[in-house]
């Protein structure tokens, strides 16, 4: 048992912290900025020098515990699956630090502020990595936590505090609900760990306690992704964050959820018995979620109910059972971190330039701030499919693996969905570049930085688009080491 | 009969967790919340007896009651903050009075 010396990274929050107090009595709090921008930096080596590890495994599996094995210790077990989810955090919590180098520096506090993104971060990570329940509850909690205190960080404004409580409330119940599934396992197989939690209970005859596992888990991991029964909390949540936080959320937060959900019920349960479950939630899910972002007029609620409508999409993957599927799902996880991870920062400087939210009120702002509304109308095209784009690509693969599945019904209402959002995203941009600007709005282009981080983004859309196979090639690995792969998975931790 | 009275107090406690956490009162709410794990501790406790081995109560079992008591201070540590913020802005902690964002 070799621990990577790079799995330390999941301390560097308190490096942040650190840095930020001695920045703040030395009176250059600017570097505190840049020790966070670094570190996040360092997120994105840390992932790649795992993943080679990782190839260099004979089995493509890192196992191994820290600070002792349970029960006192945190296991983990690194697939290819979460490396990937760990990369999609890395960069866009990368991108994210950067932009609020520019975005945040009217705010104070931001030692507090910088600590908890990073702490997101890695508990993003530590759900990813998780080879337990032990650590993944624990991971879970802190990702939620650091969510909730950045949600009302502008605690002087109600609308952050009203959100964040709600938030707080279904998040922390969700948790609660989850732990108390967990319990249950426990009760069942006696061990936390996935692998012979996996021996045990897959593929024996399902019993009522196996239905009532199976919801609180559906709940208690669905809040955060926001399924559609249990979604409220999002669209509120989402536009009173920080926009670097709501691409945080939106981009990453709740695919974390997803990838959770995914991988305990893939240990757990044969694809058959969720099947019907989760496509039903899906074709839910974003149906309401196109739905009710129709008649949004706040920028931000409009794209966080797109973000509903894109959780459908994902969980149709989820409900075909197959690798095919999944890889869909994963790779629509990489490009929707991209594509509204950018879709928030840039809609961010428009409204960090001209104040308002309002999309009744943006005419023309395109034309004095060029760089950015490219930014904003290549990921709105991106989330709506173009081809050309990367949403075309794992949109494409999503609904072919359904088709392959013999879920016609899901992929009809799959396609009409994809045209039905186009109506939203195309309302914003011709209002972002027809008209002129209203006398009382002043905008102007945004900082050098955050116009740099959407342009890169958006090239990083454009690139994948038209160039997908590798990270094609990384998603496929992705899935089949969770659903082809599953046998080997369980052997290798046993032995 | 153990079974039934430890698995039956923790669905019990499960319950009144959520209906605490439906009523109106803000404070009320966190304890709700705080209910529920605790639902999910007793379980833990419970069966962490039922799975000793030579004598002695299974370590994970009581482990993961530790931290999860810990991560639950947390979020009423949060909880409370975000209360007494809430206070501030809305004079009430009635949850009733946070509609101000709608659709």
């Amino acid at each position: 048992m070799v621990i990577p010396a790079s799995i330390y990274y999941l301390f560097t929050p308190m490096l942040v912290i650190l840095a930020g107090i001695l920045a703040e009595r030395a009176g250059s709090p600017k570097i505190r900025d840049i020790v966070a921008v670094a570190v996040s930096a360092l997120g994105v080596v840390f992932v790649w020098t795992l993943y080679s590890a990782v190839q260099a495994a004979p089995e493509k599996i890192l196992v191994f515990s820290l600070g002792g094995g349970p029960p006192l210790g945190a296991s983990f077990e690194i697939d290819m699956m979460g490396i990937f989810m760990a990369f999609s955090a890395t960069i866009l919590g990368f991108f994210a630090t950067v932009y609020s180098y520019n975005y945040m520096e009217h705010d104070t506090r931001l030692t507090e502020y910088y600590t908890l993104l990073s702490a997101l971060v890695v508990g993003m990570i530590g759900v990813a990595f998780a080879g337990d329940f032990f650590t993944l509850f624990i991971f879970w909690e802190m990702m939620g936590i650091a969510s909730y205190a950045l949600v009302s960080f502008r605690k002087s404004l109600w609308g952050p505090i009203e959100a964040g409580f709600k938030y707080m409330v279904m998040g922390s119940v969700g948790s609660t609900v989850l732990f108390f599934g967990i319990a249950l396992v426990y009760g069942i197989t006696g061990t936390l760990n996935f692998a012979q939690i996996s021996t045990v209970i897959r593929g024996q005859p399902i019993n009522l306690w196996y239905y009532l596992i199976f919801a609180l888990f559906v709940v208690g991991f669905g809040v955060k992704t926001a399924i559609v029964p249990m979604h409220t909390w999002l669209p509120d949540a989402h536009p009173e964050a920080p926009s670097p936080i709501s691409a945080m959320l939106s981009g990453i937060l709740i695919e974390t959820g997803l990838y959770a959900l995914t991988r305990v019920i893939f240990l757990l349960f044969k694809p058959s018995f969720f099947k019907v479950t989760v496509s039903v939630l899906a074709a839910l899910t974003m149906t309401l979620g196109n739905m009710l972002a129709l008649r949004q007029d706040d920028v931000k609620r409009m794209l966080a109910y797109s973000s509903i409508a894109q959780m459908g999409y994902m969980l149709i993957g989820v409900s075909t059972g197959l690798a095919y599927g999944l890889m869909g799902t994963l790779l629509h996880v990489l490009n929707h971190s991209l594509m509204k991870g950018l879709a928030f920062l840039s809609v961010g400087s428009v409204v960090h330039e001209t104040g308002t939210r309002d999309i009744k009120r943006l005419n023309g702002v395109g034309k004095a701030m060029p760089l950015t509304s490219l930014a904003v109308i290549v990921s709105f095209l991106g989330l709506g499919g173009v081809p050309g784009t990367n949403g075309f690509v794992s949109k494409f693969i999503l609904f072919n693996a359904a088709l392959g599945a013999d879920m016609l019904l899901l992929v009809i209402l799959g396609v009409l969905n994809s045209a039905l959002s186009m109506a939203y995203y195309l309302r914003v941009i011709m209002v972002l570049l027809s008209g002129e600007v209203e006398e009382d709005l002043t905008a102007k282009e945004a900082p050098l930085l955050m116009v740099g981080v959407t342009l890169v983004m958006a090239v990083l859309i454009i690139v994948l688009g038209v160039f997908p196979s590798p990270v094609v090639g990384l998603a496929s690995k992705a899935a089949e080491s969770l659903v082809d792969n599953l046998s080997m998975y369980i052997g290798v931790i046993m032995s | 009969m153990d079974a039934t009275i430890w698995l039956g107090s923790a669905f019990t406690f499960f319950a009144i967790g959520l209906y605490c956490v439906s009523r109106s009162n803000m404070i009320r709410i966190l304890l709700g919340i705080e209910m529920i794990l605790n639902a999910g501790n007793f379980v833990f406790i419970y069966f962490a007896t039922q799975h000793a081995a030579m004598g002695v109560v299974d370590p994970l079992g009581q482990s993961i009651v530790f931290m999860s008591i810990v991560t639950g201070g947390c979020v009423v540590a949060v909880g409370l903050a975000l209360i007494v913020n809430a206070y501030k802005h809305f004079k009430t902690v009635d949850s009733r009075e946070l509609r101000r964002l709608r659709w």
